[in-house]
């Protein structure tokens, strides 16, 4: 209890120091455009064929449900609320947690280890501003980026579903998956994301950019990188699923 | 021999622990301008966290630490950064930046430091270091791309990025061959020629202390246990400096 005390307590320093940083120039902007790549970019195949398979997946397993009940003509709308409201957003979260998060705990450790850090710092450059800033502003642009490719991919394999059991016309499938859907109902989910990418970012370069264990280190940054942030943000969006309801009370059900 | 002017480092009194254990015990030693002052010691004897003292990466637990005037001992994230703007050190493992090319390695540091400087002067300065060390023509190489020796001429380059008064080298010649251990040390003498550079170099080769160093300390547990000439520590009492020295000729 009191390691897991300590650590959250770190991780709030570390964010403070975040906040207080960001604030104050250089900007980084070439830095942050090399970790948007990095972060969003190259994870874009892993998220377009996550998306466009659980897409497909989901449909088929909701059609299914729906046809009992005679609402089959309801499964592009169900199909488009599940991913804009949820599917979408925590599944491109945990897709980043485990690709990008891994990759930015392995790389910072990994930097550590072999004393590049060090050699930031000596050479009069302040190695946090230059190293955790933008892999955490990048992180948070990225993902809701992301989250809208995995929404489009999620809708086209749900698509492919209905295809292929129905005649239904792309015009007609997108007019029902759009039919009910009010811009609260993608907006905020969508742009939750991006508190998201700041936590993984957040987490995976405090746990990467603190390690003291060496090549040891870097393994285990990699692996903790990926559960925690994939916990924190599965925590996060009951928060912050509860907030969006608050705020826009239509799309709670 | 300095003429008056305060030493380009001195230690005094310096103590740091890790975990419980002592690595350095009351160490005082100074270096004066323009010397070469060689540190020498069996592994894990303290050496290197010598090193990262006198640029402030580690805080010592007892002692001051002075960097030419500035004692840098609990100095601020500021003033550490305009103290390091006048050292330059070489990692043992030359510590490049993966991601980076070699030129980036060089340019990266300059450009974000200098950035009001026009791009064609910082290119030229990068251009100079690498052709200095030898490497004028592998610019474009990822540091992956580098063998042992190639890598501790790039960090040397970089070192000297920022034309520092001080170099700190930790283990210039570890893990290379006689050749290109010679040709390192053949380096390092050329820039201390060409610039007075003040030099503290942490080595494990008596033979490198012996050629390039004024001076000679050596650590043992913790402990400087001895400070002269390579003649004065060869008639010194102790078995273990004698030892070490010995192994030079």
């Amino acid at each position: 209890m009191r390691r897991y005390l300590e650590f959250m307590g770190n991780i709030g320093l570390f964010a403070l120091r975040a906040v207080r940083r960001v604030l104050v120039p250089p900007f980084e902007f070439e830095m942050i455009l090399r970790q948007i790549e990095a972060a969003g970019w190259k994870s874009l195949p892993l998220v377009l064929s996550s998306g466009f398979a659980l897409g497909l997946v989901l449909a088929l397993h909701t059609r299914t449900t729906l046809v009992q009940f005679g609402a089959e003509a309801k499964m592009p709308e169900v199909q488009s609320l599940a991913f804009f409201n949820e599917i979408g957003p925590l599944l491109a979260g945990l897709l980043m947690a485990g690709r990008v998060g891994a990759g930015i705990g392995a790389e910072l450790a990994n930097m550590r280890a072999t004393e590049q850090i060090d050699a930031i710092e000596v050479l009069s450059i302040d190695s946090f501003k230059m190293l955790v800033i933008p892999r955490i502003i990048a992180c948070s642009i990225a993902l809701p980026i992301l989250t809208v490719f995995m929404d489009v991919m999620g809708l086209a394999g749900g698509y492919l579903a209905e295809r292929a059991t129905s005649d239904l016309s792309v015009q007609l499938y997108i007019s029902r998956a759009f039919h009910d859907v009010s811009w609260a109902a993608f907006v905020p989910p969508t742009l939750k994301t991006a508190i998201f990418g700041a936590v993984i970012g957040l987490i995976s370069s405090y746990l990467g950019y603190t390690t003291d264990e060496g090549a040891e280190g870097v393994g285990r940054a990699a692996t903790n990188s990926v559960v925690i942030s994939s916990l924190a943000i599965i925590l996060i969006d009951v928060i912050l699923v509860k907030t969006i309801f608050f705020l826009f009370p239509e799309t709670a059900i | 021999m300095n003429g008056g002017n305060p030493p380009a480092i001195a230690f005094r009194e310096v103590s740091r622990s890790f975990g419980g254990r002592a690595v350095l015990n009351n160490v005082s030693f100074e270096v004066e301008p323009g010397e070469a002052f060689c540190l020498l010691g069996r592994s894990g004897m303290g050496k290197s966290v010598t090193l990262k003292l006198a640029i402030g990466l580690i805080q010592p637990d007892a002692g001051a630490i002075y960097v030419e005037d500035d004692n840098i001992v609990g100095m601020d994230e500021d003033g550490l950064s305009k103290m390091r703007g006048r050292v330059g050190f070489l990692f043992q493992s030359g510590a490049l930046f993966d991601s980076f090319s070699l030129h980036d390695n060089l340019a990266v540091p300059l450009k974000r430091l200098w950035g009001q400087k026009p791009d064609e002067e910082i290119e030229s300065i990068v251009q100079n270091n690498l052709d200095d060390v030898g490497l004028g023509k592998e610019g474009r190489k990822m540091p992956a791309e580098l063998s042992g020796g190639m890598r501790k001429r790039a960090g040397l380059a970089r070192a000297l990025m920022l034309s520092p008064s001080i170099l700190l080298v930790d283990e210039p010649v570890s893990g290379l061959d006689r050749v290109t251990a010679g040709e390192i040390d053949d380096l390092l003498l050329r820039v201390r020629k060409r610039d007075n550079t003040t030099m503290v170099i942490v080595t494990h080769d008596t033979r490198e202390a012996h050629r390039i160093g004024d001076r000679v300390g050596v650590l043992d547990n913790g402990n400087l246990i001895a400070v002269g000439s390579m003649d004065e520590l060869a008639e010194n009492q102790s078995a273990l400096v004698r030892a070490l020295v010995s192994e030079a000729e």
